[in-house]
């Protein structure tokens, strides 16, 4: 039976390990980890447009190329993130709008992301995940997450923490 | 006589089953808890971690009493289910804080050099290690009662 169990767990680990995408991050430590302010955590936000982020009000980032940004607006077409977040959608290539109305910069040369210090993915391109940001105006949370479209009740759990 | 004793150890292996697929179904379940498909890593972590550290106290239960302990795949799910316990109200929509490294180092175990495949060799350490005595431990039983017999 132990011998079963030690050759099942270490199969179904290399099997995980051969499982990981181009958009996601080099050390799977560091994606999605849950809490606040991790290594150089906090610092403050850089201005991402206009009125974002805002004095006394928290914001979440998306960070996204072409392919996520049409999953995404429909997602946040339905996110209620609570009062005073303000939400913002940085597309990196392409083109393109949220037809929701949710403010949706261009950011051609992903100078944006590594301002606010999102890693650099398996395949080298821009970053696809998000950044929280308290009402303070600094920077508390950040991870790649390629499937942040479908994961936005996690996006409410870090924003809830920094309330 | 031998048809008892078959009798028995179908029993026994019957049971053994049972508390196999008990322990399945409840690792499946805790795996798919875990949403998209890199959270699968925080899983592992916490299986190698929470079941190598049942490993040591199951070892540890076996040196005093001088006899394996029963149902050991209860000690590794409690085990798994305590490393992971964060993780679970991180699912009930509370973000991970620092004091959560009570629950064995559920931040930081994360971070080892290696990730999990060093937890990995750790689990296999720790299960070798509590084999190692479950075998001392039974040799030194059947020693006594060779002793007794004569």
């Amino acid at each position: 039976m132990w011998l079963v169990v030690a050759v099942t767990t270490g199969v179904l680990l290399a099997l995980s390990r051969a499982a990981t995408g181009p958009l996601d991050d080099p050390d799977p430590a560091r994606q999605r980890p849950g809490y606040l302010d991790d290594g150089a955590l906090p610092v403050p936000a850089p201005e991402v447009t206009g009125g974002i982020p805002a004095p006394g009000r928290r914001a979440v980032v998306f960070f996204v190329r072409a392919g996520q940004l049409g999953p995404l607006c429909q997602a946040l077409s339905g996110f209620r993130p609570g009062p005073v977040v303000d939400m913002a959608v940085v597309l990196q290539e392409g083109g393109g709008r949220c037809p929701q109305g949710i403010t949706v910069v261009d950011d051609r040369e992903a100078e944006l992301a590594e301002r606010y210090g999102l890693p650099t993915p398996r395949d080298g391109g821009p970053p696809v995940g998000y950044a929280v940001v308290d009402a303070a105006g600094h920077i508390r949370y950040r991870t790649l997450d390629p499937e942040v479209a479908s994961l936005l009740g996690e996006v409410s759990t870090m924003l809830r923490a920094v309330s | 006589m031998t048809g008892r004793r078959s009798g028995t150890d179908d029993r026994k292996g019957l049971r053994l089953c049972l508390w196999c697929l008990m322990a399945v179904v409840v690792e499946v379940a805790l795996f798919t808890s875990y949403q998209g498909h890199d959270a699968k890593f925080h899983w592992f972590t916490h299986f190698f971690v929470g079941t190598s550290a049942a490993l040591l106290a199951m070892a540890g239960v076996a040196l005093r009493t001088r006899r394996a302990v029963p149902l050991p795949l209860v000690w590794l799910l409690s085990g798994h289910l305590f490393a992971m316990l964060p993780d679970v109200l991180f699912n009930a929509g509370v973000a991970h804080e620092r004091w959560m490294e009570v629950f064995l180092g559920h931040i930081s175990s994360h971070f080892v050099p290696g990730r999990n495949v060093t937890w990995f060799l750790i689990f296999l350490v720790c299960l070798a290690a509590y084999l190692a005595v479950v075998f001392h431990v039974g040799e030194g039983q059947d020693s006594a009662t060779r002793t007794r017999r004569r």
